[in-house]
């Protein structure tokens, strides 16, 4: 009996976040900006999973005595030029999207599991869970991101990870993610402790639901809204500091190729007449991370309902 | 209403038995709106005098609250009076500049905010909110003013009034912080005190604590209040006199006692049947439906959606301010009806044909009110101010 | 309120302690896991024995534990929290102290910052009140879209474009306007000038407090919209105050609230970005001089520099605590 009531009210839970869910894709649907931007989204994950469907050319072919071509069109050789050491520059764009959205991806979904798990376990028990969890909080807050990542990665700048995917990107999204979680964990923490509230989690909790039920089935649903509005400007964040981190050259290092490291090569021939190395990879750079900012501003208009009340 | 068994009636629209010290004529405040103009108060008239309480009572929505704020000068900027004066001690408000209107708020008129935690500042003691205005405008001495404040909050009955001056309002419980609020108003004995629903946020029994201690002090003083409320139930033991407004009208005035014997208008009815009593069994009756919203007015009487005794002439035509007896009006074109506690005339007449067609039975109708009225409240002796209401 | 400083202020040394602690625990373990410690702290260049043990013994380096990955090393931390406590935050590779080092760069990095916190509360302000102002119209539309759109731009990419392509058209344009030793040449120049340290900082701390400025509009339009309908504001007027005393005690001195806050929260993510501004113009700020440090690999400068900083981010958000709490009462007395 137990568990039909309790299964009625995880229900009832499942169902207000279905519809909230449901409102959030019909009015999400209706905003042309959104969808703009959804499609340059997909565009460069569609050219992150398959960059030979946009180039046939080997990005790291590079014969130097085709160096600093600039842009010839599509259909000519070099539709976007080369660069200074005479690769095509169409090319490393599109292969280099690989590890700039594979960072972003790892590190806010490594990010997002952490910081979900953390604040639930410290909105849901409080006590010493809580007081360890919030003091993290506080510690990995008040050290800025991007000097911790500045210390840790220049002392491992000469490990040799090898050249896989995950392997060149592996450094720096332990340090992001290792600065990253907290600002999930305080969200869920702070849904929790208003979750637990509701009638429904204290009926299926009077009715004897196990601990792991009530966070899972009646808990969680009503946090994730508001943190999957934090998803998009996040992987935007990561996205940017992959090009701060690749231009000091601790970020993801060549050979392999990024849009960081291209931004930080094109940036030194900007003045010698060929601006094209620099803007093509910024240009794509900050589409990206403009989608993802206006996507994410909708989702929270969409999602967090406290900021519609 | 056992508690004020007045015996000297003065019906709020009664002219010139004395001076009002607040006197509102024909109100009518519009609100700019995305969708045009909106007009939450039309044609409101009310007065004040010396030692007397009007109640204001409404929903939420019918501009008993815009109007008071009107009276203050403290509309939102997208609203404006569009219509009307407001006299205090015989001067209008509405033709002074901003200036010199603020400046006679909280010397002669004050008012009582309904939710005091959010109406006190949460950043200044309670000690310098009470007095602010005294050092500011009459530079009153900071030894002065805490003298002045514990005075205040003693008057107020706020106990230890002395620590509590140094005290934050959210370290004030509900019923002390509305003490506050009242005992701020009156830093600077104000003739005229507005009362904005003092009591809606309190607990019951705080509530009548809060609402004897403004009686009280009403009294002492021989202010003129103006309490506004949703509910008539709060009326009765404080009121002299009420205006129950509805949709930016005052849809019925006359002193208290008659409106719960013989409510002239449907809506007072509605009003009074749907009080929670002691002795009450079965279902409470509700009015169905909601007030209308003043961007999208009912045609005719804007209570005939919601209206028990609607005929058809309600819904095509403005029922005029009708005076179903001396020293009262109604906005019904059935007050007398309504008055007497009987249907309104043969409903399957009114569907064919012209409601105005027999001016005589109106006429009849009327003695018959009359007579109904002063058989049930004995009391009532106002027949010798001989009023006319037009 | 002097027992609320006095508890902040313990809370305070033991997040600095804590904070501390996990930067060592990091550094720590990345040294365990690279192998040859010294080495790290070399990075590209090859020392000489003299120099990898000069800087092992400098650091503590010397110490087994560092040979032993998951040794938290505590008998070092206890030493380099000692040489802290002393104000001895290291060299850096030429031997030249760190405190020396911030000590000559930090007034840079001031005056960038007085140029961001400028920028910050012109543009919050300017266009935060006209948003408030005239809610839901065009421009409340058109600063919200805005806002948008400076906190996507990330500051790296505006600096980046500005350095590399707009300062040498504009200062060649304003020397040949205005003349060679007239202002706008340095305004506009795309490195840092140590003889003319405010012209050539003006603009990008512009830029630096641009990026930044977005939550401040959108903190003013939602503070100033609280003040336009704000009961107590009401309350303040009716008591027949003038507009000048309400406006001053009860609008700003309320709003004053989420600012001061937010210029704490900010405060961590504007120093990422000083360290960005100054490295990619070349000011020799902290940031500055970080920024080299990494890409020359100077390991103990990056430690002394982020330690510092992460210390002033530190009393900084104590600074901002007991801030708050003096302009909220409901704070200090929870």
């Amino acid at each position: 009996m137990s568990e039909a009531a309790s299964a009625a009210t995880g229900n009832a839970a499942g169902a207000a976040s279905r519809t909230l869910a449901t409102d959030a894709w019909r009015s999400l649907r209706r905003r042309p900006d959104v969808i703009i931007s959804a499609v340059i989204i997909v565009f460069f994950v569609v050219m992150a999973v398959f960059p030979t469907l946009f180039t046939s050319v080997d990005p790291r072919h590079c014969i130097i005595g085709d160096a600093k071509i600039k842009p010839q069109g599509f259909g000519n050789e070099f539709p976007l030029g080369t660069d200074s050491f005479g690769c095509d520059t169409l090319a490393q764009l599109a292969h280099g999207s690989r590890p700039s959205l594979l960072l972003a991806l790892v590190v806010v979904g490594t990010a997002l599991v952490i910081g979900v798990t953390l604040g639930l376990l410290a909105g849901y028990y409080l006590g010493w869970v809580d007081f360890f969890v919030s003091r993290a909080v506080e510690v990995f807050l008040v050290i800025p991101y991007l000097l911790a990542a500045m210390l840790l990665l220049s002392l491992f700048k000469n490990v040799d990870l090898g050249s896989g995917a995950f392997a060149t990107i592996m450094l720096p999204a332990i340090v992001l993610t290792l600065f990253g979680w907290m600002g999930y964990a305080r969200y869920v923490r702070a849904s929790v402790l208003e979750a637990k509230n509701l009638d429904y989690v204290t009926a299926a909790r009077a009715l004897g639901a196990s601990d792991l039920r009530i966070m899972f089935r009646h808990v969680l649903p009503n946090a994730i809204g508001p943190v999957t509005a934090l998803v998009p400007t996040a992987i935007a964040g990561v996205i940017g500091a992959e090009a701060v981190l690749a231009f000091l050259g601790i970020g993801v290092r060549p050979p392999a190729i990024s849009w960081g490291i291209m931004i930080e090569n094109g940036s030194s021939w900007v003045l010698g007449g060929y601006p094209h190395m620099l803007l093509v990879p910024l240009t794509c750079l900050l589409a990206t991370v403009l989608s993802l900012v206006v996507l994410g501003d909708a989702l929270r208009d969409a999602l967090d309902p406290r900021l519609t009340a | 209403m056992s508690a004020h068994p007045s015996t000297d009636q003065h019906p709020a629209t009664t002219p010139a038995s004395g001076t009002p010290l607040l006197e509102v004529t024909d109100l009518a405040v519009e609100f700019r709106t995305p969708d045009g103009a909106v007009r939450a108060v039309d044609g409101l008239s009310y007065r004040v005098e010396a030692g007397r309480t009007l109640a204001i009572v409404g929903e939420s929505g019918s501009g008993k609250s815009v109007s008071s704020l009107a009276v203050m000068g403290l509309l939102p900027d997208n609203a404006r009076v569009t219509r009307g004066s407001v006299r205090l001690a015989g001067t209008d408000l509405l033709a002074l500049s901003r200036k010199e209107h603020r400046a006679r708020c909280g010397e002669q008129v004050a008012m009582v905010f309904q939710d005091a935690l959010a109406a006190l500042n949460p950043v200044h003691p309670v000690g310098y909110q009470l007095t602010e205005a005294l050092r500011a405008r009459r530079g009153l001495s900071r030894g002065d003013a805490r003298k002045r404040a514990v005075e205040l909050l003693d008057l107020v009955k706020v106990p230890n009034a002395k620590a509590r001056i140094k005290e934050y309002p959210h370290q004030f419980s509900g019923g002390m912080r509305q003490r506050v609020m009242i005992a701020s108003a009156l830093a600077m004995d104000p003739d005229v005190l507005i009362a904005d629903e003092p009591t809606t946020a309190l607990d019951v029994t705080v509530q009548a604590q809060v609402l004897r201690l403004l009686a009280e002090i009403q009294a002492e003083r021989q202010m003129g209040l103006v309490l506004i409320t949703h509910d008539l139930g709060v009326v009765a033991g404080v009121a002299d006199d009420v205006t129950v407004m509805y949709a930016g009208r005052a849809v019925e005035q006359a002193p208290v006692v008659p409106v719960y014997t013989t409510p002239a208008h449907p809506y007072t009815r509605a009003l009074l049947r749907s009080i929670p009593s002691a002795a009450g069994t079965g279902r409470l009756p509700v009015i169905p439906g909601r007030p209308p919203s003043p961007a999208a007015m009912p045609s005719g009487c804007p209570f005939h959606p919601r209206c028990d005794a609607v005929r058809d002439v309600c819904r095509t035509e403005v029922p005029p301010l009708a005076t179903p007896a001396p020293g009262r009006t109604s906005a019904c074109h059935f007050a007398a009806d309504i008055m007497a506690g009987r249907e309104p005339a043969a409903a399957d007449a009114d569907a064919v044909g012209p409601t105005d067609a027999d001016p005589a039975a109106v006429e009849h109708r009327d003695g018959h009110a009359m007579a109904a009225d002063q058989a049930t409240v004995p009391t009532l002796d106002d027949q010798d101010t001989g009023g006319s209401d037009d | 309120m002097g027992r609320y400083i006095l508890r902040r202020v313990a809370q305070a040394v033991g997040m600095l302690f804590l904070v501390m602690f996990v930067l060592h625990l990091l550094t720590t373990l990345a040294i365990q896991l690279n192998g040859n410690p010294a080495l790290a702290f070399f990075g590209d260049k090859i020392p000489s024995p003299a120099q990898v043990a000069a800087v092992e013994q400098r650091y503590g380096l010397d110490d087994p534990c560092y040979d032993q990955p998951g040794n938290p090393c505590l008998g070092p931390f206890v030493e380099r929290l000692g040489q802290y406590a002393q104000g001895d935050f290291g060299t850096n590779l030429r031997g030249r102290e760190v405190t020396d080092i911030v000590a000559s760069a930090a007034p840079n990095t001031l005056r960038l910052f007085v140029m961001v916190t400028i920028t910050w509360l012109v543009l919050g302000m300017v266009l935060g009140s006209v948003a408030a102002r005239w809610r839901g119209s065009p421009s409340d539309h058109g600063i919200r879209l805005t806002s948008v759109l400076i906190d996507a731009l990330p500051v790296f990419v505006l600096l980046l474009v500005y350095k590399e392509i707009v300062t040498v058209p504009l200062s060649t344009w304003s020397e040949e306007t205005f003349g060679e030793n007239s202002w706008p040449p340095y305004w506009f120049k795309p490195s840092f000038d140590a003889e003319h340290p405010w012209a050539t900082v003006a603009v990008p701390g512009i830029l630096l407090g641009l990026a930044g400025s977005a939550a401040f509009i959108r903190l003013v339009r939602a503070s100033q919209l609280e003040s336009y309908t704000g009961d107590h504001v009401r309350t303040a007027r009716s008591k027949g105050l003038s507009e000048g005393r309400v406006v001053v005690h009860h609008v700003v001195r309320n709003s004053s609230i989420p600012v001061v806050t937010a210029v704490g929260l900010t405060f961590a993510e504007a120093l990422s970005g000083a360290v960005i501004t100054e490295g990619i113009m070349n000011i020799y700020g902290m940031g500055g001089v970080l920024w080299d440090a990494v890409q020359s690999s100077d390991v103990g400068l990056v430690l002394g520099i982020v330690t510092i900083l992460t210390a002033v981010t530190v009393v900084v958000m104590i600074v901002v605590d007991i801030a708050y709490a003096a302009l909220d009462p409901r704070i200090r007395y929870e």
